[in-house]
């Protein structure tokens, strides 16, 4: 049984986005969130799209979760759902 | 409200799912994206921007006006986030 | 199953669409929305740059050095489709963009109602 590549990657992905959406604390969806932005970005390098990936791993990884911390940490942690 | 927008992303879902059959399979060398416009990028870019890679030449020369509209969103993005973000107890010191 | 075998990564891409679009409709808390359109825009991008791959040897869209001085003709089954390449680069700046101003807004409520759920908002308006 030979598994591809892109398939345990996509599995990760939904989990992480699942994840995102459920957990109870706002700084740990956040975090998962950058965790999502970087299994995507592993996607496109597989998938061929290594300018995608660069930019990515930079901009959306990088000053995207920055960005949600920030307003995150000024604003409250705690959610209801 | 969470059982109605269950359903109805559930539908939207379902449409989608509906579309993709008629999709070409995934990475099929002759599906229409990849017979119709791109071969002329693919072939052309040395020729015409003596750059190697061709998602650089493409995004600088060929669409060079689509990236100048583009930082004109990322300005006007920057600059809604600093009038939001703003302190406007300076404004009401200078006034008296 | 065919099916599934041949198209995997459209259905995967629905199924993110699905997650962030429950996210921005059901949810009460206005960063859950914002990462639910997070999702969304990343699932868009996922879909145009899966339209992009070829199988069949085909490599980056950049040029090796034995084709760059014209000795060999260019085949364009050797080398993917950049062009959603290009056009998901311009999308991710640009979701990034929304992701700030969305994010200002949401502290700017934050001040004035000293909180972030959707229904204390609503019942603070009125």
């Amino acid at each position: 049984m030979n598994v591809p590549f892109d398939i345990i990657i996509l599995l990760f992905v939904v989990m992480c986005a699942i994840a995102a959406i459920t957990v109870r604390d706002l700084l740990s969806a956040v975090m998962i969130l950058g965790a999502y932005s970087f299994f995507m970005c592993l996607m496109w390098a597989q998938l061929g799209a290594v300018d995608v990936a660069f930019t990515e791993a930079s901009v959306s990884a990088g000053i995207g979760t920055i960005l949600l911390v920030a307003a995150v940490l000024k604003t409250t942690r705690r959610t209801k759902d | 409200m969470k059982t109605l927008g269950l359903i109805v992303s559930i539908i939207a879902g379902a449409f989608l799912m509906y579309g993709t059959i008629d999709m070409p399979d995934w990475g099929d060398p002759n599906s229409p994206a990849s017979i119709h416009v791109s071969p002329r990028y693919i072939t052309n870019t040395e020729v015409e921007t003596a750059t190697p890679n061709m998602v650089t030449s493409v995004l600088a020369d060929y669409r060079g006006y689509d990236t100048l509209g583009e930082t004109t969103v990322i300005f006007t993005a920057g600059m809604a986030c600093i009038l939001l973000l703003r302190r406007r107890g300076g404004v009401r010191k200078a006034r008296r | 199953m065919d099916f599934i075998i041949a198209k995997y990564n459209y259905l995967i891409y629905v199924i993110l669409m699905m997650i962030g679009f429950y996210a921005m409709i059901a949810k009460n808390n206005l960063i859950k929305k914002i990462i639910g359109m997070n999702i969304f825009q990343t699932a868009i991008i996922l879909f145009f740059v899966s339209i992009a791959y070829k199988k069949g040897g085909a490599t980056l869209p950049i040029l090796t050095h034995a084709d760059a001085h014209g000795e060999h003709a260019i085949q364009v089954a050797q080398y993917l489709n950049p062009l959603p390449h290009v056009l998901m680069l311009t999308a991710i700046v640009v979701s990034i963009a929304t992701l700030g101003v969305a994010l200002a807004i949401a502290i700017m409520m934050y001040r004035k109602y000293h909180t972030l759920e959707e229904d204390e908002i609503l019942k603070a308006i009125k």
